[in-house]
């Protein structure tokens, strides 16, 4: 060794540098020692025992009331039992830890004598998706099982009551298409994931409750809870607290929708009424109609998607019919603006309309002679439309439609809105490989042939005649801030409206109009009756509709009905309009109840359309 | 050919203590990360165990390489293996892998590497060179300037992965190495002085505005002026506030404490850690940063020690073959590897006691991780090259 080497001089830093290093090790040893023996010798008797449990506050889901406050969708309590897996997992292949699952539900059934309702195969499904979550083996168990339960005496390590909050639906039935209903949310597995335990476990999937799920949706939170052997909580390690989803507050109103929903039912078809000054829709609804606090099961979700009346099919959004004679004012507004053709401009009626070797017969055989525009809309003359509709030409009643939005969604925010369909010239080449002829235009003249229309459009349309052509986008969720959502203002001339309007004012207001069954007392209407057919010629079915808007001047509602496989609108859908507008404005209908009324004279039918 | 075989030959010169802490180290790597994982139901987490042994065979195979091949001829290598890990920085800024919101992996024949750790060693590397030039002072601020900036390129670098904890610990390692190489006591304790302050504006800057009651617009306008991500931060509240968000954020903190602590001091025994065994400790990070706490819980205050005793034979081993270095290089190289062996092991057990931030560090020779193994088993077979070559009879 050299003993002069020049380095010698610094290894003075060297030896400090150990010496440091030597501190630091001693000092981790000792917090070591602080936490390994003495913060572990205060359990150390509990110490393979002791656990800790994750226990979920779910984040309660906000409720759901209409226009004037009145709750339509709301949460309580259901108790569950749960099963910790994490205390009950047995060292080794998972199956084992299921066969220890199974024994505890077995045990609890006897305990709390209720059947057991679910199978291995739910308990294998729980560990391989929501391992972190408890597993709830029962849930909204009655009261007396959860007592005898408490009572037992027995000690069920790794087991406990959760309460879980379950949607209700306080009015049963009511608004059941715009409120939807609720599922269980889907967990994706990663259990490293500690946030993915507070994920909601509702989550909408229909209607309001699915398109507003952001919105309602709360936040869950958790406790850390130690537990020993015995299942005994004995410290509660920390929290964290559970965030309430927002209440949402719906358009509609109760009193008018409940209304609503009982002039359809027995009935397949649906009532929309919007208000013309804003676009809010004060009822929505469809029938058949479902209970959404029911579908809590899977079996019962099945049993309403197999049942042939489609009752969770939201017909006023997602219903497409051809609109009938409802259609009439808006090809009689695109004659007018830039067709050539005045109010004054007369077609004669001979009770049908030749075409070619086709006749489009009107509803009156005998015809309605020479017509004007005010009288035909009155009397929803066929022939008279047909003749208008090939006058004016297909292409402005295309435009004038497509400009208003037949054939595009309205925009509410619900899923599964249908678009309708305005047929043209390119759309049946596509389709029907066809091109289009005049026979199509006399057919869409009269609202029939490949045209479709949702009720929500029909009722859009209804209450833009009434605002002399404002159209709003549909607002189903009240919003405090805004006006209304002005979708178009459509360019109809003062007179044009005069000649529409007037006609459809005699529709209702008129002795021989085809809806005066829709006359209530002190408010005069606006409106247009339709018997739509559909399906092949001789099986005759047909829809009723009608549209109205009410008050005929400064006009605040607009309505529209369809009732599926009736006889014609002016016979059963004229008088559930009157009902409905009755009760909007305090009001009585004018012509008493159908029902009640001796055999109607022929006159009194609706238009019967091609 | 026949020199080859005679440094091979030489290897009989090696410290064999040293050598056995590290072989038993490694053996126990493989043993807690097939405990930590033999219960999870995923294949490739379940035999994560398998890929440590391949990690550890090829990590001994380097270290036996590294302990024949003469340290001298760092001389020749170092700037080039410098450049060469400054271009791999550089590189996976551009062409990485981005995990969880950092670009940190380089994907080649498809293998993960991960550039910021053979850095570590390059660091070292060039600081033994730089600072043990024959003859050189560093009394003067140029000649320390230009050593900074070789701290400062692969630190700016590693930064804008971004990975804060493995930046972080460059810093010690180039201050050790300052001190052992004779810088002046006044030049490092006005460094000192300096990081120092810069490390208290930036924990000022996050935590003093809401102590004042500041707006939380000033309060976020401050965060970010200190380039912290809310993540970063997050873990820094968590550590200073300790138990916020346990549920959350402080999971992590909050379940290694506790399998630390339940360990007691014989421990629960191998495979019986339930911390790990039921999930609570995270398994993706178990059999890496936290591997130490899976160690802790099933053998015990007393295994513990042991862990640090074959630690501290390790850098023992290091520190006597930095003092009989018979050149500069070979000293400055030996006292390099240990403090960024020190520096890892320290603040990895700290963290999982709960002592200091969860910055991601893993743990020398038992953590799970490949680009790591490789550095580590690298350094140690340098520091068995100098030790084989120091100052002794040689014929």
């Amino acid at each position: 060794m050299e003993l002069n080497s020049p380095l010698d001089g610094e290894h003075l830093r060297l030896r400090i540098a150990v010496v440091l290093m030597f501190v630091a090790l001693l000092f981790l040893a000792g917090a070591l020692w602080r936490v390994q023996v003495v913060q572990g010798s205060e359990h150390a008797e509990r110490l393979d025992k002791q656990s800790i449990r994750r226990v979920r506050l779910p984040g309660l889901r906000g409720v759901i009331r209409d226009r004037h406050g009145e709750l339509l969708a709301d949460n309580r309590p259901g108790y569950c039992m749960a099963l910790y897996v994490e205390e009950l997992r047995q060292a080794g292949r998972w199956d084992r830890t299921i066969e220890e699952i199974e024994r505890v539900i077995n045990e609890l059934s006897g305990v709390m004598g209720v059947r057991p309702d679910v199978s291995r195969d739910d308990v294998r499904t729980h560990i391989r998706r929501r391992l972190p979550l408890p597993f709830l083996a029962w849930r909204d168990l009655p009261p007396e099982a959860l007592a005898r339960w408490a009572e037992s005496g027995v000690s069920f390590p790794g087991v406990d009551i959760h309460i879980e909050p379950l949607r209700e639906y306080p009015r049963g039935t009511l608004a059941a298409h715009v409120l939807g209903y609720v599922g269980r949310a889907r967990l994706e597995h990663d259990e490293d994931d500690p946030y993915h335990f507070y994920m909601p476990d509702m989550q909408g999937k229909f209607g309001v409750e699915r398109s507003f799920d952001a919105r309602l949706a709360g936040v869950a939170g958790g406790r850390l809870i130690r537990v020993d052997a015995s299942g005994f909580k004995y410290n509660e390690v920390a929290e964290r607290e559970p965030q309430m989803g927002e209440d949402i507050r719906l358009t509609l109103d109760a009193r008018l929708q409940e209304l609503a929903e009982t002039l359809l039912v027995g009935q397949r078809g649906a009532v929309v009424m919007v208000d013309a000054r804003n676009g809010d829709v004060l009822v929505m609804a469809s029938s058949p109609t479902f209970n959404p606090t029911s579908i809590r099961s899977r079996t019962a979700l099945q049993a309403l998607n197999q049942d042939p009346d489609k009752p969770l099919f939201n017909r006023a959004i997602s219903g497409q019919y051809p609109p009938g004679s409802t259609f009439k004012p808006l090809v009689a507004i695109a004659a007018l603006e830039n067709g050539g053709i005045t109010a004054d401009t007369h077609y004669p009626c001979p009770g049908y309309f030749a075409l070619g070797g086709v006749r489009f017969r009107c509803w009156r055989r005998s015809g309605h002679g020479s017509i004007g525009m005010r009288k035909s809309i009155e009397q929803s003359c066929n022939t008279y439309f047909c003749q208008l509709g090939l006058k004016c030409g297909y292409d402005r009643i295309y435009h004038m439609a497509d400009a208003f939005g037949f054939g595009h969604r309205t925009g509410v925010a619900l899923n599964f809105e249908a678009r309708g369909l305005l047929p043209n010239d390119s759309w049946k080449r596509a389709t029907l490989k066809d091109g289009w002829r005049s026979g199509d235009t006399c057919n869409v003249s009269i609202g029939q042939g490949a045209i479709l229309a949702t009720p929500l459009q029909m009722a859009l349309f209804a209450a833009a005649i009434g605002n002399s052509g404002q159209v709003y986008t549909p607002r189903i969720v009240t919003d405090p801030w805004e006006e209304g959502n002005l979708a178009q203002k459509m360019a109809w001339s003062a007179s044009t409206m005069d000649t529409v309007r007037g006609g459809m004012f005699d529709v209702i207001e008129a002795e021989t109009g085809t809806g005066r069954r829709a006359r209530i007392a002190g408010v005069s209407m606006g409106g247009k009756t339709g018997t739509a057919e559909y399906g092949p010629r001789e099986a005759r079915k047909k829809h009723a509709w009608m549209i109205a808007f009410a008050p005929f001047e400064a006009t605040r509602y607009g309505v529209a009905i369809i009732l599926e496989d009736a006889d014609s609108g002016g016979r059963d859908a004229a008088p559930r309009i009157a009902k409905l507008m009755a009760c909007a404005f305090n009001s009585t209908p004018v012509f008493p109840d159908p029902a009640a009324e001796a055999a109607p004279p022929a006159v009194a039918a609706g238009t019967v359309t091609l | 050919m026949r020199e080859f075989l005679r440094q091979f030959g030489m290897l009989r010169y090696m410290n064999w203590s040293m050598c056995l802490a590290t072989l038993i180290l490694l053996v126990l790597g493989i043993l807690f990360v097939y405990s930590s994982c033999y219960i999870s139901e995923d294949l490739p987490v379940r035999t994560l165990y398998k890929r440590q042994i391949m990690w550890a065979v090829a990590g001994i195979v380097s270290y036996v390489l590294f302990a024949a091949t003469d340290y001298r001829s760092l001389r020749r290598w170092s700037w080039s293996i410098y450049a060469g890990c400054l271009l791999l920085l550089v590189a996976v800024l551009l062409v990485g892998t981005v995990r969880e919101g950092a670009q940190r992996w380089l994907t080649i024949l498809n293998f993960d590497i991960q550039p910021s750790e053979p850095a570590k060693l390059a660091l070292v590397i060039i600081l033994a060179r730089r600072l043990g030039l024959p003859g050189m002072y560093y009394g003067e601020w140029r000649r320390l300037g230009g050593v900074l900036l070789l701290f400062l390129i692969p630190v700016l670098l590693i930064l804008k992965q971004p990975d804060l904890g493995t930046a972080m610990v460059f810093a010690p390692i180039t201050f050790i190495m300052m001190y052992a190489a004779g810088v002046p006591l006044r030049a490092l304790g006005l460094l000192a002085a300096i990081a120092l302050v810069a490390v208290g504006c930036l924990l000022g800057a996050v935590f003093l505005p809401e102590k004042l009651g500041a707006s939380p617009e000033t309060q976020a306008r401050l965060t970010a002026m200190t380039g912290l991500s809310d993540y970063q931060r997050n873990r820094i509240l968590v550590f200073v506030r300790a138990n916020e968000d346990p549920l959350g954020a402080g999971w992590n903190k909050l379940q290694s404490e506790i399998a630390v602590g339940s360990g007691g001091l014989w421990g629960k025994g191998f495979r019986n850690g339930t911390q790990n065994i039921l999930g609570f400790l995270p398994r993706t990070v178990a059999p890496n940063d936290f591997i130490y706490s899976v160690i802790a819980e099933e053998t015990g205050f007393v295994g513990s020690m042991g862990v640090f005793t074959l630690f501290g034979m390790v850098f023992w081993g290091g520190m006597r073959a930095a003092m009989s270095a018979r050149d500069k290089l070979g000293r400055l190289l030996c006292v390099g590897i240990v403090s960024l062996l020190f520096c890892h092991v320290f603040i990895n057990i700290a963290m999982t006691v709960g002592l200091m931030p969860i910055t991601g560090l893993p743990l020398p020779l038992l953590s799970y991780g490949g680009s790591f193994m490789m550095v580590v088993m690298s350094a140690l077979g340098l520091m068995q090259s100098v030790h084989i070559r120091a100052r002794r009879a040689i014929y």
